[in-house]
């Protein structure tokens, strides 16, 4: 529940507060992966349709008669009711008719309320079965994220919109597209086996990275959806891991890399949005639970002898995490991780990473080695943070000519507000060094 | 109590909407005035957390009136029904209107000082933003008959 704005007045009583954070997206999601089990993957649509209605129910009756015991249970109920009317009512069901009614009635006729342990499995194997399908290969990676985060988290499309910094009309196309991949190719609702598992579950879990990446990702404005991103891949990679078949060390290092960089998204920038670096950031403001819980699934991802490049991120994320302040980081360590990151992955975005590592290990000047031995790369060329590197470097050699110059390229090719506010600062304290010099 | 509503602009609903909670035996010393929450269709577009923060604001909205004991009574109203027309009743059509945006979604009979205090009440109301209209109408307790005007 977000907080009420200025002009509305809070509750007196305690009565919002019954209503879980979140609760109806997470209950959204949990539907529509059920539903689309009983409706079928091709009729998505429609299942996400029931659930938006069923909503819609609780919006225009619990206003008057007051929160329901057992919300979850009662939107779950609507849903059902709503979904065995249109079973009843539409032609296309006809020929499977009294199989799905006769499903749809179980699913909650053994108390659900209570969280029956059957319809519990049911929902993770549904919501699983969803992601398998919205994390399809053939599925364009865009349209991944768009459809989980419509299906899975609930999410609209002006919402998802705002998070990837696009048009609404953009994202309906993206997920029209999507829906219309899975009707046509006959994308399955099912949870792979054999060795298909494997990659596709790495499927999965790269789009969930990418998710995470995305709300992560410093931008301006509308940071609130941007927070939710990183929270809702973090929910379903737990969601995830609870499953059997994909309880894996490598989900265990995902989500322990989500939680421990997730954990210092509140400190990121100050009250005005811009940007703090990590030598900045209020370390006693770092989300201690979150960093609880990224370190126990850490420990969880070591079993087995399984390495992936997740794993070396969060153990990157966790050196930060637990050094008491900047200047105590274990630094060596954090070199060595990235020594084998960019054998996993050789994206010169990590190179350049890397290079920061190199800078705090063995100096300014071997940082600046590091990052010219990449800078040729074609896809650095045009990346404003390899010229805020080398600017950042060429400060600290004392050079503050040559590091505003680097400022100046870095801030030609980034729009975003605060990475361009935080530019410009760093390149105004340079130019005031050269002129003091002078 | 029995509250029977005319409105004028179509003139074809015939809502009749029972109270629980007013209570025909208190003395009315302040005037009651019903709020009418016009529009069935909410804005199709909203998300599952859009719709948990707009109904969590009005029920806010709805148990701080209660609790100044301005809102005596309230109840939603399902889009089934008949409308009853012609001079003997001789047309029945399905549900109160053809458009939903018309259809009446719910009330709350308020108490206020006056009508200028109950549409300031009625513009609180957090449907406002998305598709939601309020009409404002004078209970007339001797004779049944009200003023009103639109929010």
């Amino acid at each position: 529940v977000k907080k009420p704005r200025d002009k509305e007045i809070s509750p007196p009583s305690g009565e919002i507060s019954q209503l879980a954070e979140h609760l109806f997206r997470q209950e959204a999601g949990k539907l529509v992966s059920v539903l689309t089990g009983i409706f079928g993957i091709d009729r998505l649509q429609l299942a996400e349709d029931v659930v938006q209605e069923a909503l819609i129910r609780a919006l225009q009756t619990w206003p008057y008669y007051g929160i329901p015991k057992n919300p979850a249970a009662w939107i779950t109920q609507t849903a059902k009711n709503l979904a065995l009317d249109l079973i009843r009512r539409e032609k296309l069901f006809r020929d499977k008719q009294p199989e799905i009614v006769a499903s749809t009635e179980q699913w909650s006729a053994d108390s659900f309320a209570d969280d029956s342990p059957s319809f519990d499995t049911e929902i993770k194997d549904s919501r699983l079965r969803l992601m398998f399908a919205c994390c399809h290969p053939l599925i364009a990676q865009e349209e991944q994220t768009a459809l989980a985060l419509k299906t899975l988290c609930g999410f609209s499309a002006a919402e998802i919109a705002k998070a990837f910094l696009t048009t609404e009309a953009a994202i309906a196309k993206r997920l029209t597209r999507a829906r219309q991949k899975i009707r046509d190719l006959r994308i399955p609702f099912e949870i792979p086996s054999g060795s298909e598992l494997s990659i596709r579950l790495n499927g999965v879990l790269q789009t969930l990275y990418l998710l995470f990446n995305e709300g992560y990702k410093a931008s301006s404005g509308e940071s609130l959806v941007k927070k939710d991103l990183c929270y809702e891949a973090i929910r379903l990679a737990v969601l995830l891991a609870e499953h059997s078949v994909a309880n894996l060390p490598r989900i265990h290092a995902l989500i322990a890399l989500m939680l421990l960089n997730g954990a210092r998204l509140p400190t990121r920038t100050d009250t005005e949005g811009n940007i703090l670096r990590l030598k900045e950031q209020d370390r006693s403001q770092w989300d201690r639970t979150m960093i609880a819980r990224g370190m126990f699934h850490l420990l969880q991802s070591a079993e087995g002898d399984e390495a992936s490049d997740y794993h070396l991120q969060a153990g990157i994320a966790a050196c930060h995490c637990t050094a008491k302040d900047y200047e105590s980081t274990d630094w060596p360590k954090i070199l060595s991780l990235y020594d084998r990151l960019v054998e996993f992955d050789d994206s010169p975005v990590i190179a350049l990473n890397r290079a920061v590592a190199v800078a705090n290990v063995h100096g300014p000047m071997a940082g600046i080695e590091a990052v010219e031995a990449i800078r040729h790369h074609g896809k650095l060329s045009s990346y404003y943070l390899l010229y805020a590197v080398l600017g950042e470097l060429e400060a600290q050699l004392n050079h503050p000519q040559t590091a505003a110059d680097h400022f100046r390229s870095s801030l030609r090719l980034t729009e975003i507000r605060s990475e361009q506010m935080f530019l410009s600062k760093r390149l105004k304290a340079c130019e005031e060094r050269t002129a003091n010099r002078r | 109590m029995v509250t029977f509503l005319h409105t004028e602009t179509n003139g074809l609903l015939c809502a009749v909407a029972i109270s629980k909670k007013a209570s025909m035996t208190t003395p009315i010393t302040t005037p009651e005035y019903m709020l009418l929450f016009r529009g069935m269709d909410w804005d199709r577009g909203l998300s599952p957390e859009e719709i948990q923060n707009v109904m969590s604001r009005w029920i806010a909205w709805f148990d701080r009136l209660t609790e100044q004991g301005k809102a005596r009574a309230g109840q939603p109203l399902t889009d089934k029904g008949k409308v009853i027309s012609g001079k003997k009743g001789q047309t029945v059509s399905d549900g109160p209107f053809a458009e939903s945006k018309e259809t009446v979604a719910g009330y709350i009979l308020l108490q206020a000082d006056n009508l200028d205090e109950a549409v300031a009440i009625a513009k609180e109301c957090p449907g406002l933003d998305y598709g939601i209209s309020v009409e404002v109408r004078l209970v007339d307790q001797q004779i049944g008959r009200g003023i009103g005007v639109g929010v």
